[in-house]
């Protein structure tokens, strides 16, 4: 968890605005810097998580999120926290043994034509709260879905239109029923082309998404080439209206990301340059 | 215009409201809705669009004029209503062009609809196919963000039954409540862009010093002969020296007799 990035956005895991579609895409950059940080800050606000892991294996984010300070085995005992891992489970699809049973998530990877229905199925189990009362299980707060990330499943043979049915969906559930938030990860490569809407590709998937989404966060590189005190910048964007009044949209910070941590500036305030 | 707009649309009229990522027309079309809320009812096509969960009150692909008609008929309301659509764009992605177009168009003319109202996401489509919708829309407005914090700048173009087309760009912004307010009208878009060029084109204004010339130092300044122009009267001064001037008189000399090709002449060997 990023205690600047918080204030930037104005939450504590104590007091977040619910219901919240957070885009977080990057060009030519690395974001999954800001899953992690989402992934720690919605444990620590003792949320249910739900994350689709499908470009990393579960202990790539145990060992970092061990470093924020949060403990993933521990949440998924606990049930805290529902896990995805997509390697394994497409590896079990792709070389379809007996024993292996699995959900029937990543059956995409079987027929992308059909869409992402059962993906979106096993979100919706996920996250809706089985009911009973039992002993001894904890009651967790509102869902969140993490998902890193959506642009994999372009390459995955899944078209763009597909992906965003299923992010429809997701938030339609999520959002809107539970009043949970969702925070997907979407990755272009490519300068941001002019394309006419024709080619279906990542550019257009941001698109979409974005009218989707109500808070973005954008991950860029320095338009002035390498620095290395500066890793890069992150415009936020907010698209709906905040209750606090406030009406700036757009604000651009530059970070720079630690070994436990990464600190956000204002443009021109990086500790090495002041 | 805006206004005018949002106070209510004639029988028969589609509305279409353009944006792009960079600013969202939702918050213009729940103005809208707001505007015209006595004639409205709520249909929900968004948690179940495409039949998913098989829980759907209306899916993406009954839009058609008989299920829409059908649908308004259950709410029972003696006046026609509004149909509010949110968004076009999420119906033109799963049902092709021409079929919501002919959709449109049917509705445009039926009894059952007063107007429609449509939220168009201009970058999410080809150029053919948004051109093609607004083409069948009575009133488009293009919505982009202004130059301050929450204004906003709409481009409207209308066209009236009798085929005459008004355009018009104005500045708004949008309340809390959805209220919106006008905050200033821009008949041509190029007027603004003139008006600071005028104002630098003229330095010589609020100086310290006079470098105006009166007419006598203007008439004096055209006679001056300047130094290096080559004149007639000069070239005949120079050819022909004066009397008393000096006279340059030379005498080749054998030290002066260098060439650049041999320079061992001069040795005496």
């Amino acid at each position: 968890m990023f205690t600047e990035l918080n204030s930037i956005l104005n939450a504590t895991p104590d007091s977040f605005t619910q219901g919240e579609f957070i885009l977080v895409s990057d060009r030519q950059s690395d974001a999954s810097f800001l899953i992690h940080h989402f992934l720690s800050f919605y444990l620590r606000a003792r949320c249910k998580v739900c994350f689709l892991g499908l470009v990393q294996s579960f202990s790539h984010y145990s060992a970092i999120s061990q470093r924020l300070g949060v403990s993933l085995t521990q949440a998924r005992e606990k049930g805290q926290l529902i896990f995805l891992e997509g390697l394994k489970e497409s590896l079990s699809i792709l070389i379809p043994q007996e024993t292996t049973t699995g959900s029937q998530a990543m059956d995409f990877l079987r027929d992308p034509t059909v869409g992402l229905q059962r993906l979106y199925e096993f979100v919706r189990s996920s996250v809706s709260s089985d009911g009973g009362g039992e002993e001894g299980v904890e009651e967790w707060g509102p869902p969140v879905l993490l998902v890193d990330d959506v642009s994999v499943l372009l390459s995955l043979g899944v078209s763009a239109g597909a992906a965003l049915d299923f992010s429809h969906y997701c938030r339609a559930t999520v959002c809107s029923q539970l009043q949970g938030n969702i925070v997907m990860l979407v990755r272009c490569h490519g300068e941001e082309a002019e394309d006419d809407g024709s080619d279906e590709g990542s550019e257009w998937l941001l698109k979409g998404l974005t009218h989707q989404c109500s808070l973005t966060l954008h991950v860029q590189g320095l338009p002035t080439g390498y620095c290395r005190d500066i890793h890069g910048q992150v415009e936020v964007c907010w698209r709906r209206r905040r209750g606090d009044g406030q009406h700036t949209q757009k604000k651009l910070f530059q970070y720079k990301v630690h070994d436990k941590g990464a600190s956000f500036f204002a443009p021109g305030t990086s500790s090495a340059v002041l | 215009m805006l206004s005018e707009l949002l106070q209510g649309t004639d029988t028969g009229a589609v509305l279409i409201i353009q944006d792009s990522c960079s600013y969202s027309g939702q918050h213009l079309l729940k103005s809208f809705i707001s505007a015209a809320l006595n004639k409205l009812h709520f249909h929900s096509a968004y948690t179940d669009p495409l039949g998913w969960t098989n829980r759907s009150a209306f899916t993406v692909h009954q839009f058609c004029v008989e299920e829409l008609t059908h649908l308004l008929k259950q709410t029972s309301h003696p006046k026609p209503v509004t149909l509010v659509i949110d968004s076009l764009s999420w119906i033109l992605r799963h049902m092709s062009p021409p079929a919501v177009c002919k959709s449109l168009q049917q509705l445009k003319k039926g009894g059952a609809v007063r107007a429609v109202i449509g939220l168009l996401h201009a970058d999410m489509h080809q150029r053919g196919t948004v051109g093609s919708v607004c083409h069948l829309a009575t009133s488009v407005i293009t919505v982009a963000p202004g130059t301050k914090g929450d204004e906003a700048v709409a481009k409207i173009t209308k066209r009236s039954k009798l085929g005459k087309v008004t355009q018009d760009e104005e500045i708004f912004s949008i309340k809390g409540d959805f209220s919106v307010t006008v905050v200033s009208k821009t008949s041509h878009a190029g007027r603004r862009q003139t008006e600071p060029e005028e104002q630098q084109m003229d330095p010589t204004a609020n100086l310290t010093f006079n470098i105006r010339l009166s007419d006598t130092e203007r008439e004096a300044k055209e006679k001056l002969a300047l130094p290096f122009v080559f004149s007639k009267e000069k070239k005949t001064a120079l050819l022909q020296s004066g009397p008393g001037s000096g006279r340059i008189l030379y005498e080749p000399d054998a030290n002066d007799d260098y060439d650049q090709e041999d320079p061992d002449d001069d040795l005496d060997v």
